[in-house]
């Protein structure tokens, strides 16, 4: 079954998500912030990223989206984030500064959720 | 006013608008250029611009009564001798030179003389504290004035010195130059090498550099860069802040004159990396005296294909910058202040969130950085990142430019690495029989002998570069009036904590010096300022009662009990 990573400092949501993962047979691993989700690629070397922006940093996730990019790493990664409804800003996939394969706001509905990491899979 | 009158004045607000556009951000310097005209803002012109620009005259005049350098009840003078109040100054003898200037003219501070020649004011900071006392008249500096060359200057304004070759610009001091100051770098080399790299590997290589905010809030430059480069807008804006007016603080003074084409280069590969189109340098209004420099030094980028349409080429990277000039107001120092002030508002600081990255001018994502930062910006994208993180300590990478003043053998401007201590920089300047020492100008703190110890870095003591040293002869508790009299008089007034607490911190201090002050009393003043400390709006009203806070726990024997004599 396809492995997911999670990489976002919010443990109640990674708990949850990966839940809702689990119970529909993905192999789940989690990382709780840019540095621990640097190291978690290499070692889970998963077939999708769920990945949050605001960590340690505000822009954490643009940074690891970035910095996988750059490493040659084409990883289908679903950036899964609020801040957008936080900051007001408007951000979105961007090829050059937010590179990643779909964006999504949190809340999401699990079902939402669950077709969106389908769809990066089977690209 | 007659009707030709009131229609020359119409025609020339024509004529502003044509050259600095028809919405409000436009009105602060339209009602800068008709004051030079008229020499003051009356109702009818007031009126008139209101009119012109589609917005309410009580707006248009709730600005010009917000601004110093706006005046709005008589008509100033043919010169406006502006004194320096702040502390720096003060030390040097400001006052002797303000009586002396009260003799000469006949007139007190506030007022013109009948004549229309003269008129006299105090103005805060004018960024010549190591070389006090300073005064501006018109948009020329006088360093080290003696009341002795007070008389010779009025007799020069008598005799029409505007025509004269006085020269405008006062030299600054290096006294230690350091890997920024001395950095072998040519124009356009880091603007060169960033527009080489892609958008996100400027972002890294800054974000590797661990470059913080010069400005003294210390905020990572490459996240605030990283947000307004992912957002999402159809405009964005780059604003360098050369709001200098902390006390005590005179290195960007040195860095836009000395240094210019980096401070540019800066901006510029700032609007690269975040996709602005526009920028802005907002110069202090007391700073007037560099504008003509700066806008040549503009042009000259432009006919060098550093500014303009596809700079250096690089197709679709179109970017300009405009020179908007405060108008007095150190609140406008604080970044969404200046933003405020830059879209022609009063310059009254927001509520955060949203932070200017995300809803700066007019609603768009903004960054504003600090001078010296987008020096240090430029050198770091030509000299690379490891260059300027080996200096410093881990937490506060690189070095910094300080501004020196006070009772030191050697004022002037410093660059030291962060991690300095009091102590080293004191043996530095020549100031090492100091009482205390003010870090961080009037927002800072007076950090005490017992002290010197301590590093000057963003995880201990931080500093956006004043220094100001008191020798043992000092009077602490005139130093906490000097400014608690500089909070009062600059607050915005937007919130009670700031606007009525302040007031009431200088009452104690008045109280204090009469010696009249109980205890309990002055423990009450104390957690007023904690108070102050925690529920104003603003870094403004949140640094306020620092200085009166730690002189007070520093210096509590000195100040407690006085006789009134000794006042």
């Amino acid at each position: 079954m396809a492995k997911i990573l999670i990489v976002d400092d919010d443990h109640d949501f990674v708990q949850s998500v990966t839940s809702i993962l689990e119970a529909t047979g993905y192999d789940v691993s989690a990382a709780y912030s840019r540095v621990e989700g640097m190291e978690a690629v290499k070692t889970v070397q998963p077939d999708v990223i769920l990945l949050d922006v605001m960590m340690d940093e505000p822009d954490d996730g643009f940074t690891m989206a970035q910095d996988l990019r750059r490493g040659g790493i084409k990883i289908p990664i679903l950036m899964l984030t609020s801040v957008g409804k936080v900051s007001g800003m408007a951000f979105g996939k961007d090829a050059e500064m937010v590179p990643v394969d779909a964006y999504e706001e949190k809340p999401i509905r699990p079902d939402r959720l669950l077709t969106r990491i389908r769809e990066l899979i089977k690209a | 006013m007659q009707i030709i009158e009131r229609e020359k004045l119409d025609q020339m607000i024509q004529g502003l608008k044509a050259k600095y556009g028809d919405d409000q951000s436009a009105l602060l310097p339209i009602l800068q250029d008709l004051q030079s005209q008229y020499g003051y803002l009356s109702g009818v012109a007031l009126q008139e611009t209101a009119h012109a620009l589609g917005i309410h005259p009580v707006e248009v005049e709730g600005v010009a009564t917000f601004y110093s350098f706006l005046r709005t009840k008589e008509k100033q003078g043919k010169y406006v001798i502006r004194l320096c109040r702040t502390i720096a100054c003060d030390l040097t003898g400001k006052a002797r030179v303000a009586r002396q200037l009260e003799n000469e003219l006949g007139i007190g501070f506030g007022e013109t003389t009948k004549d229309g020649l003269f008129t006299l004011e105090y103005t805060n900071c004018l960024g010549m504290c190591d070389q006090g006392p300073a005064l501006m008249i018109n948009d020329r500096l006088f360093a080290k004035v003696t009341p002795d060359k007070v008389s010779q200057i009025v007799e020069d304004c008598r005799q029409d010195f505007l025509k004269s070759d006085f020269p405008k610009v006062v030299p600054s001091f290096v006294q230690k130059k350091g890997p920024i100051i001395d950095h072998g770098v040519q124009p356009a080399q880091g603007l060169k090498a960033a527009l080489q790299m892609p958008r996100p590997d400027v972002i890294a290589a800054i974000r590797a550099s661990g470059l913080k905010g010069r400005g003294g809030a210390g905020f990572a430059t490459a996240v605030k860069w990283q947000l307004a480069a992912a957002a999402q807008s159809d405009a964005k804006y780059v604003v360098c802040n050369a709001d200098e007016g902390e006390p005590g603080t005179f290195k960007d003074r040195y860095l836009l004159f000395e240094q210019t084409p980096f401070v540019f280069d800066g901006m510029t590969l700032a609007a690269y990396v975040i996709g602005s189109h526009k920028g802005f340098l907002y110069l202090r209004g007391e700073y007037l005296y560099m504008k003509d420099f700066l806008e040549d030094a503009l042009a000259k980028r432009r006919a060098d294909g550093l500014l303009g349409k596809q700079i250096l080429g690089r197709e679709g990277f179109d970017f300009d910058i405009e020179i908007r000039m405060g108008a007095g107001g150190y609140v406008c120092g604080e970044d969404t202040a200046l933003i405020e002030s830059l879209e022609g508002m009063r310059g009254e600081p927001r509520n955060r969130p949203p932070f200017p990255v995300d809803t700066g001018f007019e609603g768009r994502p903004t960054i504003v950085n600090n001078v010296e930062t987008f020096v240090d910006a430029t050198l770091i994208m030509a000299k690379g990142s490891e260059w300027f993180s080996r200096f410093g300590t881990e937490k506060s990478t690189g070095t910094k430019l300080f501004s020196v003043s006070g009772d030191c053998a050697r004022p002037g401007i410093y660059e030291f690495p962060f991690g300095i201590t009091v102590n080293q920089m004191l043996a530095e300047v020549g100031g090492i029989e100091a009482k205390a020492v003010q870090v961080g100008g009037a927002s800072g703190r007076c950090v005490a002998r017992k002290d010197f110890d301590r590093t000057i870095a963003f995880e201990d003591i931080s500093s956006g570069g004043s220094i100001i040293v008191f020798g043992l002869e000092r009077d602490m508790l005139q130093v906490a009036k000097n400014f608690m009299e500089f909070f009062v008089e600059e607050s915005c007034g937007q919130c009670t904590p700031c606007r009525d607490g302040n007031v009431k911190l200088l009452e104690g201090i008045e109280l204090l010096e009469q010696g009249r002050c109980s205890v309990s009393y002055l423990n009450e003043l104390v957690k007023l300022g904690e108070t102050i400390q925690l529920a104003s709006k603003c870094g403004l009203g949140q640094s306020s009662p620092n200085a009166f806070l730690s002189i007070i726990e520093n210096f509590r024997d000195e100040i407690l009990g006085r006789l009134p004599q000794s006042v």
